[in-house]
């Protein structure tokens, strides 16, 4: 029996069908690989958050999510999902390049789903495009800063006349003035073919409503996050694309009431701040001028 | 021939791996020159030259008034006027230096109730020259305001100024003080509607601004002399900051006007009088002019020491306002705070 069995394998190709056990392992172990090949998706869009207070904190996380889409090759389109009043002058320009950046190498689409005012309008300016619902608030260009301390306390020694209060109020005013001309000159450069406001008009500082800023060309669509990212995935020719979202770092209890020390420009050191925000402005110090005021025509 | 095997075995090892890091370190060196990088993006926004701003010229000095005859300029402070000895010192100092008396009225020594605060007043105005009324945050008696009719009338020389009244509430940071009355004790500034309307001239409500043209902040705009009067001689461009315009009656002659600005009550462009003279009265929509920091800036300085000069060159009746123009008050009875007439 044993010659004769030995001999029906050696018939029927004993080589062959180990090969054949062996191929299909093979190709089942590959199987994910061409079935992604042929109906995975083309490619990936970040949905970038850009939600809260722009402080350094939130603008670098967007920033480093920004960088992370340029490097990464699977990522082929940026959305921006926006919802913010602003923050500081200085994060909020490090936010418009970023976008400026990433805009060179992907398609960067901008989706209000909230509030771009200030700040947050200066990091959705650059997008190729910058989509809003009707109730959505943006606009709100301008700066403010808070006025210079007038006198170096009495605890206190310093080596020259400017080193607490860093500046005097009319050159504070002309820093303001400079951080403007900075501000509106971007929007007007990033938006110079859709914008029906002139210089002076941008400058006002007003908000506007969703419907207002596409009648103005401060926006371009009216529609949902959805629209903006499938007119990403669109301007990148990803007809099948998967999406992942970065989310802003939520806030610290900590730096929420004011005392995260880590905070480069929290409220730790009296000096003049200069903000691109809309809303209350909550500093702190003797530099949030509290005033009692009344009528007074007589 | 083991040996040699094992030769040959090693052999093809060493080669292999060369192979394969050769090829490794080629694709990659190849695959670099692939841009993973790109270039800084470009934002001619931010040219350094078209960012910075220019300073206004801030060279300028108020001289001495030079007039022979030594006068007595009395500054009101009695009607919580919210304006500091210090933002008047350019316009101080210019006529100290050339020997005229200044005093800061901060009210009458009477504490008596149901004396007349335009009595003593009205006596303090007996012994002066000029009167300077800035930003009074209570009203003036119908007394009073008689007593300085009557003392314009008789070549007395006076000088309102006012800023914008801010409004009640500053975005929900404002705290009610339920007790706080009109006796002057706040600093919040208001404008001397009842004594200015006598002479013809109205403070507007809300400030000048210029998106275009301003000095480096829209609500610092700038102005124009007027004529060829005494008050705007050597006035081409004044910087006021935060000013009301005036309503002048047809009498009277505009002094300083801002061309191209915008009102922020109406948002209305046109050209609004910061400046304006009515006989021997001198009103102005503006006090940051008398700053010491912005004194100097343009031509300020010219028209602090023309307002100065204005004040002490006028020829007035001793003895006036009579003590009984102030007498005939409708119950116009205020108590005067604490104080007295003091020296700067």
């Amino acid at each position: 029996m044993k010659p004769e069995s030995r001999g029906l394998l050696d018939r029927l190709g004993g080589p062959v069908i180990v090969f054949g056990v062996v191929g299909l392992v093979v190709g089942a172990a590959l199987v994910p690989y061409a079935w992604n090949t042929t109906r995975g998706p083309d490619g990936t869009v970040a949905v970038i958050e850009v939600h809260g207070t722009i402080n350094g904190d939130t603008a670098t996380a967007a920033i480093d999510a920004m960088r992370e889409a340029r490097q990464n090759e699977s990522i082929e389109a940026v959305v921006l999902d926006v919802n913010s009043r602003g923050g500081t002058a200085s994060a909020s320009e490090q936010l418009y390049l970023a976008v400026k950046e990433t805009k060179q190498e992907m398609p960067v689409v901008a989706s209000v789903t909230g509030l771009a005012a200030s700040g947050g309008y200066y990091t959705s300016a650059p997008a190729d495009a910058i989509y809003v619902a009707p109730a959505n608030a943006i606009g709100s260009i301008g700066v403010r800063a808070t006025v210079p301390p007038q006198d170096t306390p009495d605890n206190q020694i310093t080596s020259g006349p400017d080193k607490y209060s860093t500046a005097t109020e009319s050159e504070a005013r002309q820093r303001v003035e400079t951080l403007r001309r900075a501000f509106v000159g971007a929007v007007y450069e990033e938006r110079s073919d859709e914008l029906e406001l002139s210089r002076e008009e941008l400058s006002h500082g007003k908000v506007y409503s969703g419907s207002e800023g596409v009648e103005l060309g401060l926006a371009d669509e009216v529609g949902g996050i959805d629209a903006a990212i499938d007119d990403a995935a669109g301007r990148a020719g990803l007809s099948d694309y998967e999406t992942t979202r970065v989310e802003s770092p939520s806030p610290s209890t900590l730096s929420q009431i004011g005392l995260n020390a880590s905070e480069s420009d929290g409220p730790t050191v009296e000096s003049v701040r200069y903000f691109m925000i809309h809303g209350q402005l909550n500093v702190g110090g003797s530099a949030d001028r509290t005033e009692v005021t009344r009528n007074g025509t007589n | 021939m083991a040996r040699t095997d094992l030769l040959k075995g090693l052999a093809v090892f060493a080669v292999v791996v060369a192979v394969v890091l050769a090829s490794t370190a080629a694709t990659g060196a190849l695959l670099s020159g692939s841009p993973s990088n790109s270039s800084a993006p470009n934002v001619s926004a931010y040219d350094t030259d078209t960012l910075l701003t220019t300073p206004v010229a801030d060279d300028g000095t108020v001289d001495a008034v030079d007039q022979a005859e030594s006068k007595t300029v009395v500054i009101d402070l009695s009607h919580g006027n919210a304006v500091s000895k210090d933002a008047m010192q350019p316009m101080v100092d210019a006529l100290v230096s050339d020997g005229h008396q200044v005093r800061f009225y901060s009210g009458g020594d009477d504490q008596s109730f149901g004396a007349s605060g335009s009595s003593t007043l009205n006596s303090t105005l007996q012994s002066a020259d000029a009167f300077v009324v800035a930003n009074p945050a209570s009203s003036y008696t119908a007394g009073e305001i008689n007593g300085v009719e009557s003392f314009a009338e008789a070549g007395g020389r006076v000088l309102l100024l006012a800023d914008p009244v801010p409004k009640a509430s500053t975005g929900g940071s404002s705290i009610e003080i339920p007790l706080a009355g009109s006796s002057g004790s706040t600093s919040s500034p208001g404008q001397p509607t009842n004594l200015a309307t006598e002479f013809g001239i109205t403070f507007g409500s809300g400030y000048l601004y210029d998106m275009d043209e301003n000095a480096n902040n829209y609500q610092s705009v700038y102005a124009g002399g007027v004529g060829n009067g005494s008050l705007s001689t050597g006035v081409d461009r004044l910087v006021v900051r935060d000013a009301t315009p005036l309503q002048t009656s047809a009498n009277a002659t505009t002094v300083a006007q801002a061309e191209g600005t915008s009102l922020s009550s109406t948002r209305r462009a046109g050209t609004y009088t910061v400046a304006a003279r009515v006989g021997n009265l001198a009103a102005v929509g503006d006090t940051s002019f008398l700053s010491p920091a912005s004194a100097t800036l343009a031509d300020n300085d010219a028209f602090v020491s023309n307002l100065a000069t204005f004040l002490v060159s006028g020829e007035k009746e001793p003895g006036a306002p009579n003590a009984d123009s102030g007498a005939t008050q409708p119950g116009g009875i205020t108590q005067p705070p604490s104080g007295n007439v003091t020296a700067p």
